[in-house]
């Protein structure tokens, strides 16, 4: 056989092989470069610290009786939402994506769902225990909760920047948004998704694998 | 010269072979994708009217029932039932017709498994958005049922007992 035929094949398998290296090596620095999530609310600089908006002290009561607060959530990735369950409207799409959330973080244990309810008045904790039976979820992951209706409106208000208030010309008595908010371990909020549409949904999924990674590195 | 001729035409063809070829897989691909998108039962000898009530009942459906029962008919755990597949369906059509204006409470039994949330009525459906719906309904997923005419839900709807009349035996055939 030619040689020199040889030699060019040869030649080429390198460029090729070469040429493979170069190329895995670039997509691995584009995965690396990613651009952490949002950090969402307003800052304030203190001396070279960047104090950011967090969620703010909360104790509420989920379907189990259990008292849930901050220290609940406490080295967690959440999400949160707000709801009722009598809401025709919207809540039960919202649900349904949330479900969607709940399935794909079965497996992680550092990733939790929050869910208030915005009547708390009807919504006591055995319609909640109910609510969830029948969602088919468990307390450990998925929480349910209610309170004082003050509460409640306060912190949808003031910490999650949600919408949550009665209205009585509304369908169902309530102004809400159906926002599902993610928020880091560090109580700050980092995504915001509208929990009616699907693709949004899909990205809040991955931006939870985002979210643990940052984690991962940081340690 | 006169060998280069042929040889260029040989490429031409197979080029417009090759995107005939493509072009028939993208339209089989497309084909497929429509036959999957829609889960209609109704017939193509179906009435010009029964095709267009299917039509409209499929709107008026993701309009007025999908948040709660979804739009491929699986309701959400034991909280909102099944459509898609449904013994309740199945088995009464005058009560489904008449809780679509009246609603239902209480337990209801829906393929073995118990529901109990109330489902509210929509009083302002006319009689003719509840024959596209209910020919959406029952021409759809899991049901065929084909003709639905308009004056036999009107029929039904004038015979339905009120929704504060617990009692629904009555109306369920
Ligand atoms: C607000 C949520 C909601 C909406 C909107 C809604 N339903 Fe329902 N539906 C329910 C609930 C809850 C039940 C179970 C009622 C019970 O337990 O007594 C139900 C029961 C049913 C049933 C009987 C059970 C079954 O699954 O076979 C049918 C049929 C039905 N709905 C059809 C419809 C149709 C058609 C529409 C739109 C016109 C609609 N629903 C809109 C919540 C809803």
């Amino acid at each position: 056989m030619n040689k020199s035929l040889v030699n060019g094949q040869q030649s080429i398998v390198r460029g090729a092989a070469s040429l493979l290296i170069v190329f895995s090596i670039l997509t691995s620095a584009c995965t690396k470069k990613e651009n952490p999530l949002p950090i969402f609310g307003e800052r304030e600089v203190e001396g070279t610290d960047t104090v950011y908006h967090t969620i703010g002290e909360f104790k509420f009561v989920d379907q189990d009786s259990a008292a849930v607060t901050n220290d609940t959530f406490k080295d967690k990735i959440y999400v949160a939402d707000f709801f009722f369950t009598s809401c025709r409207t919207i809540c039960p799409i919202m649900k349904t994506q949330m479900l969607r959330v709940y399935d794909s973080i079965q497996n992680e244990p550092d990733v939790l769902l929050l869910s208030h309810s915005i009547d708390p008045e009807y919504d006591t904790v055995g319609l909640l225990h109910d609510y969830a039976e029948r969602l088919g979820v468990k307390s450990d992951k998925w929480h349910f909760v209610t309170g004082s209706k003050e509460d409640i409106y306060k912190i949808a208000q003031t910490s999650y920047f949600a919408t949550a208030m009665e209205d009585k010309s509304e369908p169902d008595g309530f102004i809400h948004s159906g926002a599902f908010l993610l928020i880091d371990k560090d109580r700050r909020i980092r995504g915001k998704y509208d929990g009616t549409k699907e693709e949004d949904v899909n990205r809040l999924l991955a931006d939870i694998q985002r979210l643990k990674k940052e984690y991962v590195k940081e340690n | 010269m006169k060998n280069h001729k042929p040889k260029a035409i040989y490429r031409v063809t197979s080029a417009v072979k090759l995107f005939a070829l493509g072009l028939l897989l993208f339209a089989l691909s497309l084909q497929g994708c429509r036959e999957k998108k829609t889960d209609s039962n109704i017939s193509s000898s179906s009435s010009i009217k029964q095709q267009q009530y299917y039509v409209q009942g499929e709107q008026l459906y993701i309009k007025h029932c999908s948040n709660c029962h979804q739009k491929n008919g699986t309701g959400l755990g034991l909280l909102y039932p099944p459509l898609a597949k449904s013994d309740f369906v199945d088995q009464n059509f005058e009560a489904v017709v008449c809780l679509m204006r009246h609603g239902i409470d209480g337990e209801l039994i829906v393929n073995g498994k118990s529901f109990n949330k109330s489902m509210p009525g929509i009083p302002s459906l006319t009689d003719l958005e509840i024959a596209e719906i209910t020919t959406y309904l029952y021409n759809t997923w899991d049901h065929k049922r084909d003709s639905i005419e308009l004056q036999e839900i009107t029929n039904i709807l004038n015979r339905c007992v009120d929704e504060s009349n617990p009692n629904r035996s009555s109306t369920a055939k």
